[in-house]
Parts: C-alpha cells; sequence; structure tokens
C-alpha cells in the first residue's frame, strides 16, 4: 500500500444466500460481488460503471460495511494514519470510521426520512458522533446547507417540499456534515433529471476539489462519471474486467464490454456519427454466471476455447491499465475521438 | 480529465432550483394553473396542517370527533353539568321519569323560555303510583344555577351548575334511580371512569403493541418468528371469559384507584396484539428502505433507527388502532361492570350504571334508568368515525 492510498480491496466477495422452502435452506448463493480489487489514492475519482446488478452498489456498501462481506481486505487508511482492515472489523469498532467513510445514497426520495425536517436530516450525523447540539448544530446546518446551494431559511421544512435536485442536496450535506474524507456515491444523478444531474455533478466535483475528497463515484452510464473520474473501474457480473486512467478508457477500451458501454455515450458533437455496439442477449445471473469469461455468452470476438473455458483474470496489461480478457493484446477497439 | 470539457461552463454556479413563492391566494383564471398554485400552497404546511385539512374534509369524522369532545367535556364538567349531587340519596324522588321540556303551556301559549311542571307522584287504587305533571305552576329552566357545592378540577369550591329549574321544581334529562339519583348526572360522572380507563388500557395496549412490533420487524428472522407466535397464542385466548376471571380475582379489600389501574392492564393485556401485527408489517417493509440503510450508514444505533426512524413512520397506524381500541375497552368495562365484576360502587361508570336496569321487572316500569346505554353507544359510535376519518386522514402524502 503506496503512502497516499487511502483504500485498498483486495478480492472482495459479497454472496447472498438464496433460501427457499419452508425450512429456509440456503439453496444457492448469487454471486453479487466475486472478487473485485482495486486501490484509489488520495483525492482521487475513481468511478465505478457497470450494468444494474452487476454488484457495483454491493461493492459500496461492503466497502461501508452496510454489507459484512463475504470474504476478502478492505483496507483504510485512517486520517491518524492508521491502517484498518473495515471487512474485519468488530461492529463497534466501525462507528468512529462512519465519520471518515460516507455513502451519498441514489434515490434522493427514499433515502430521506419523510418524517423529519431538513434540519435533523442534516444534523442527526452530527447527533450520532456528538459532535454538536442545539445552536452549535443549528450553525453547522446552516453552513452546510449553504454549502451545497441550499437556502438555510427552508431547515425546518420537511423533503416533500423539495424537488429531486434538491433532496440530493440535502443527502450530499447529510454526508458531509462530519467532513468526511472518503465518500461511496452511490448513483448519486440517475433518479435526476438531466437538467439537474449537472447541476449536482459540477456541486460533487467542485466540494470534492473544496474539501479535498476522494470519491468512488458509482454509476450505469460512462458518460455520468467520465468528467468527474481520475480512473475508471467496469464491472460485470460481480468482477471488475476493466480499469483504466479515464481519458485512455474512453479512448481506446481494452476490453470488449468496455467497447460496447463506450459506444453508447453519446458524442459532443452531435454531426459526429458513431457506430453503436448492441450487445445481444441478457446479464447472466449472478446466481449462476457462465463458465470461462462471464462475458463470453455475448462477446462478438470470443472464441470457443479460451474465453468459454478459463476466466481471464485481471492483469495490467499497460501502465495503469488493468483488463480480465483472454483477447485484451490482440484486439483494435473501438473508442472515443482519436 | 481537462478543464476544457467540465460541464462548469454549462452551469457556473451551484444554482439552485426556485422554491415555489406561492403562499398567498391570488385569483388566477387558468383552473389548471390555479390548481397548480393550490399545490404548491400546500406543500408549505407542516404535516400537522395536512393531516387537519384532510380530516375536515370527512363530515363523518367531524361529528364523531364532536361527540368524543363532548363526552369528555361532560366527564371533566361533571359536577357543574349535573344539577343535583350524584351521591346524594333522596328516596322521594326515586325513579322519576325524565321531566318533560316544555314551550308551550296548559293553556297552548307559547313562552321562549323553556319551562317544566313539578312532577308529582299519584297513588293508584292498586297500590302503585304514577307520576302526573302538576300543570298550575310553569317552572322555567335557568342556566348558571347555584345548586348544591362541588370542587372545580377538586380545588375550586363553587355551587354554579349549567342548567336547573327555578323554584323547588327539578329537573331530571334522563329520569332518576331507584335512589332518587339524577341519571344524566350520574352518566357524566360515569364517564369520568369509563373514559379514563379506556384511554389508559389504550395507552398501556398501544406502548406495549408499538414496542413488541418495532422489535419484532426491526430484528426479524428468528426473534420475529418467536413474537409472532406468542402474539398467536395471546390473540387465542378467548377474551371475555379470561377478562372475567381476571377482574373476579381482584380482591374487594383493594382500594379504587389500585382496581382502576389493574382493570386497565387486564383490558390491555389482550388488546396489544393488533397493534404489534400492525406496526410489525409495516416495519418489515419500512426496515428495507434507504433511509434506515442511511441511517445505518451515519453510525445510528438500533434504538436510535427503531425509536426515531421507523417509529414515527407507523403513527398513521397508531392511530387508527387507538381509536379502535378505546371503544373496545369501554364496552369490556361495560360488559364486566354489569355483570358486577370489576368497577364496584361506590366508583361509577357507565356499566355500574347499567346494573340497576338488570331485573326486567324494574325496567319494564321505569325503562329510563337503561339511559346510560346512550352514552356508551355515543361514545363508542364518536370514536369509532373519528378513527375512520383519521385513518384517511393520517396519512396526507397519500393520493386523495
Amino acid at each position: 500500500m503506496q503512502n497516499d492510498t487511502i483504500l485498498e480491496v483486495n478480492d472482495l466477495k459479497m454472496h447472498f444466500p438464496i433460501r427457499a422452502g419452508f425450512l429456509q435452506r440456503v439453496v444457492g448463493h448469487i454471486k453479487a460481488v466475486d472478487g473485485v480489487s482495486f486501490a484509489v489514492r488520495r483525492n482521487e475519482v475513481l468511478g465505478l460503471v457497470g450494468e444494474s446488478g452487476c454488484g457495483k452498489t454491493t461493492v459500496g456498501r461492503a466497502i461501508l460495511r452496510l454489507y459484512d462481506p463475504t470474504a476478502g481486505d478492505v483496507w483504510y487508511r485512517t486520517a491518524s494514519g492508521e491502517r484498518v482492515n473495515v471487512a474485519k472489523l468488530k461492529a463497534k469498532e466501525i462507528k468512529p470510521l462512519r465519520r471518515e467513510m460516507r455513502m451519498i445514497f441514489q434515490d434522493p426520495f427514499s433515502s430521506l426520512n419523510p418524517r423529519r425536517t431538513v434540519k435533523e436530516l442534516i444534523g442527526e450525523p452530527l447527533i450520532i458522533h456528538g459532535v454538536a447540539r442545539g445552536k452549535a448544530l443549528e450553525a453547522r446546518v446552516a453552513e452546510l446547507m449553504t454549502e451545497v446551494g441550499l437556502d438555510p431559511a427552508y431547515m425546518d421544512r420537511y423533503p416533500h417540499e423539495f424537488s429531486g435536485g434538491q433532496r440530493q442536496r440535502i443527502g450530499i450535506a447529510r454526508t458531509l456534515a462530519l467532513s468526511p474524507r472518503l465518500i461511496v456515491a452511490d448513483e448519486p444523478v440517475s433518479a435526476l433529471d438531466v437538467s439537474v444531474q449537472a447541476q449536482v455533478l459540477n456541486l460533487l466535483q467542485s466540494l470534492k476539489e473544496e474539501l479535498g475528497l476522494t470519491l468512488i463515484f458509482i454509476a450505469h452510464d460512462l458518460s455520468v462519471v467520465e468528467h468527474i473520474s481520475d480512473r475508471i473501474a467496469v464491472m460485470y457480473v460481480g468482477k471488475i474486467v476493466e480499469m483504466a486512467p479515464s481519458e485512455e478508457l474512453l479512448r481506446r477500451p481494452l476490453h470488449p464490454y468496455t467497447e460496447a458501454l463506450v459506444s453508447a455515450v453519446p458524442p459532443a458533437d452531435p454531426d459526429i456519427k458513431t457506430q453503436r455496439i448492441i450487445l445481444e442477449g441478457d446479464v447472466p445471473s449472478p446466481a449462476n454466471p457462465p463458465s470461462g469469461c462471464v462475458f463470453h455468452p455475448r462477446c462478438r470476438y470470443a472464441n470457443d476455447t479460451t474465453c468459454r473455458t478459463v476466466a481471464p483474470a485481471l492483469e495490467e496489461v499497460q501502465p495503469g491499465r488493468f483488463v480480465a480478457c483472454h483477447l485484451a493484446r490482440e484486439l483494435q477497439l473501438a473508442g472515443i475521438g482519436g | 480529465m481537462t478543464d476544457s470539457i467540465r460541464i462548469d461552463d454549462v452551469v457556473k454556479e451551484r444554482a439552485l432550483e426556485p422554491l415555489p413563492a406561492a403562499e398567498e391566494e391570488q385569483p388566477v383564471a387558468d383552473p389548471e394553473l390555479a390548481a397548480v398554485l393550490r399545490q404548491l400552497a400546500r406543500s408549505h404546511e407542516s404535516y400537522g396542517a395536512l393531516v387537519w385539512r384532510k380530516f375536515k374534509r370527512s363530515k363523518v369524522a367531524i361529528v364523531g370527533g364532536l361527540i368524543v369532545v363532548g363526552l369528555f367535556i361532560m366527564a371533566i364538567f361533571a359536577d357543574f353539568f349535573s344539577p343535583y349531587d350524584p351521591v346524594r340519596l333522596n328516596m322521594g324522588d326515586a325513579f322519576t321519569p325524565p321531566t318533560r321540556i316544555h314551550f308551550i303551556d296548559s293553556a297552548g301559549r307559547f313562552h321562549f323560555q323553556p319551562f317544566v311542571y313539578k312532577s308529582v307522584r299519584k297513588l293508584n287504587p292498586d297500590m302503585s303510583s304514577t307520576w302526573v305533571e302538576d300543570t298550575s305552576v310553569r317552572y322555567p329552566i335557568v342556566f348558571f344555577k347555584r345548586g348544591w357545592e362541588y370542587k372545580l378540577f377538586g380545588i375550586f369550591p363553587t355551587d354554579i351548575h349549567l342548567f336547573g329549574a327555578a323554584g323547588d321544581a327539578k329537573i331530571f334529562l334522563l329520569g332518576t334511580d331507584r335512589f332518587g339519583r339524577d341519571i344524566f348526572g350520574r352518566s357524566c360522572m360515569a364517564g369520568r371512569i369509563s373514559l379514563t380507563m379506556a384511554l389508559f388500557g389504550t395507552l398501556i395496549s398501544v406502548l406495549v403493541g408499538a414496542i413488541v412490533g418495532v422489535f419484532s420487524g426491526y430484528y426479524g428472522g428468528a426473534i420475529d418468528n418467536w413474537t409472532q407466535r406468542f402474539v398467536e397464542f395471546v390473540q387465542s385466548f378467548p377474551q371475555l371469559p379470561l377478562w372475567m376471571a381476571l377482574a373476579a380475582v381482584i380482591p374487594i379489600t383493594w382500594d379504587q384507584f389500585a382496581v382502576f389501574v389493574t382493570m386497565s392492564f387486564i383490558f390491555a393485556l389482550l388488546s396489544w396484539t393488533l397493534l404489534a401485527r400492525e406496526v410489525r408489517g409495516k416495519v418489515l417493509a419500512l426496515r428495507e428502505t434507504d433511509f434506515v440503510l442511511a441511517a445505518r450508514e451515519m453510525g445510528a444505533s438500533d434504538a436510535r433507527i427503531m425509536f426515531q426512524h421507523l417509529l414515527p413512520n407507523t403513527f398513521s397506524h397508531i392511530i387508527v388502532v387507538l381509536t379502535l381500541t378505546i371503544p373496545t375497552i369501554i364496552l369490556a368495562e361495560s360488559f364486566l361492570s354489569f355483570l358486577g365484576i370489576g368497577i364496584q360502587e361506590p366508583l361509577m361508570s357507565w356499566g355500574t350504571l347499567m346494573r340497576d336496569a338488570q331485573t326486567i321487572q324494574t325496567l319494564g316500569f321505569n325503562p329510563w334508568i337503561a339511559s346510560s346505554v346512550l352514552f356508551i353507544v355515543a361514545a363508542v359510535l364518536g370514536f369509532n368515525f373519528l378513527g375512520d376519518g383519521l385513518r384517511d386522514a393520517a396519512d396526507p402524502y397519500a393520493n386523495d
């Protein structure tokens, strides 16, 4: 672990048991996350991209120990420089870490308790961790609301009185309340209108720069993360298939799945004609993933030998560029721009 | 990543969508726009205001609410409403039928002020007696009349009563019982025990039910399973026999307050299960929501999640079950008291008043002695109507 690495995830696995029958016996496992490894440097924004159900949200929640991972380590470097394995900590030892590692939730409607005022919502982490109460709490909430672009005058209102974008700002203010160092943003804009998405993304970007945050930005859409992320990791059925600096990943993807995702990003210039790659078939079930490379049934380049039988490992094929594909060195895949 | 592709260029500031500012009502020609403005204005109201707005729309609920409030006022100010001491025996007035209130006298003249005639007992040849009105003198009904002395709220001594008949005539709105005591006054007085016991019993039942429900729903798994089996076990008890058995074993030597509290607990004993079920179901659904996950992510304790996040979101269910449990307990208490178990004289409840109507003979000749049943019916209907309206109003965010 390098000194500027804030988080290192090693072979993280999160398997959910499938229960059935009267006795609720375990009949199988959903391998939502199946051996994911990556590292995040301080002040970096790592985009985590993939289709619905690929396990990206589960990765985020397992990092914050909202789930107890089945296997693997999550090494986190605390503010005091200590290295702790979040995945193995006891429940009691987690609480102080919750001040440093926070999450932004996807749905600004269901993630805010409808029966609490904005002040109570944003101030709650402060109360839980005994940071402030009374007038000091109110002052801090006002400060946070201003920081995310909300008028503190609306402190005593209920969430249903706000629009989706404003609610997400409330959620962000709540996340920032304890001055965290690492934030897992779980699709923070996917529930918002496109026009509001840009506002919230800009807000996150400037907050990140002002406050020196480290972000893990989860999204299902490359176009959302491409601008905000320094590096992007692409997930498919519980595994990372490619991880690279954003620009390189977009310009020249190394994994056929990334190529398909990149082809779906609308170009800035509407006159540019792009070749949209439509993937055939559905995402395989994480309860019963295909043999070999999990992507081979939908891959246009897959061969019948290695791809079908051998699962590719995530390898560093170029400096800083990781890919899990047998054909990575042979294929010339299409990206965006030069 | 370069600055040239930053989306910042499009929206430089952290622009904020303006909050709707339609607080005053303005005449708007376009009906669609008017509807939108109303919607916006409404979104500024607090939760309480929203509930009240929706509650007001139901006429039945308003009627129910008025009945309930009226009964409580009558019970609290029972001495004030009761023209005669409800405890003092007055054998001369035994079994007086309800006094008729007149506007038109025996000569056919109309009087603006209502009045009563004196009732006189007439002995029949077969030694039975009937009451007849002596129409020679009119006794107008007067308000805020001075009568027997009492202490308002048990503190301020006074002798003012809401109404009474002028002179030495008497007014018994619902007649008298076999000791000549005014049944109307006694019913008001009895409302104190009947209503407070119902409220107290319901309070215990709601507390237990809500806590058990939240625990069961939040922890789930084996805890939930065992709790629900226990709830089923309690529910499988036959209510009435159990109540009767428990009420019957209360020692007569206990003081009145102890009996009162014990009776409340007995009624709560079986009725908490309904709420426990409802709350558990709601919590089971709520605990999967993002705001509970968010609370956990902040490091909130289980107790905090249960009592600050989950429980407040089940208030609509609690309110409804509350208004449904109260009439159940009123009925149960009346029933037991009618049978002579539980509340005993000299304590008065609507049920103990009904005891006088137990012998069919007395009831046949003096049907008014059962008139405290009117209070029971009014209370039960009132609470049910109220509960109906509250059920719709308690969740103002649901679509109309």
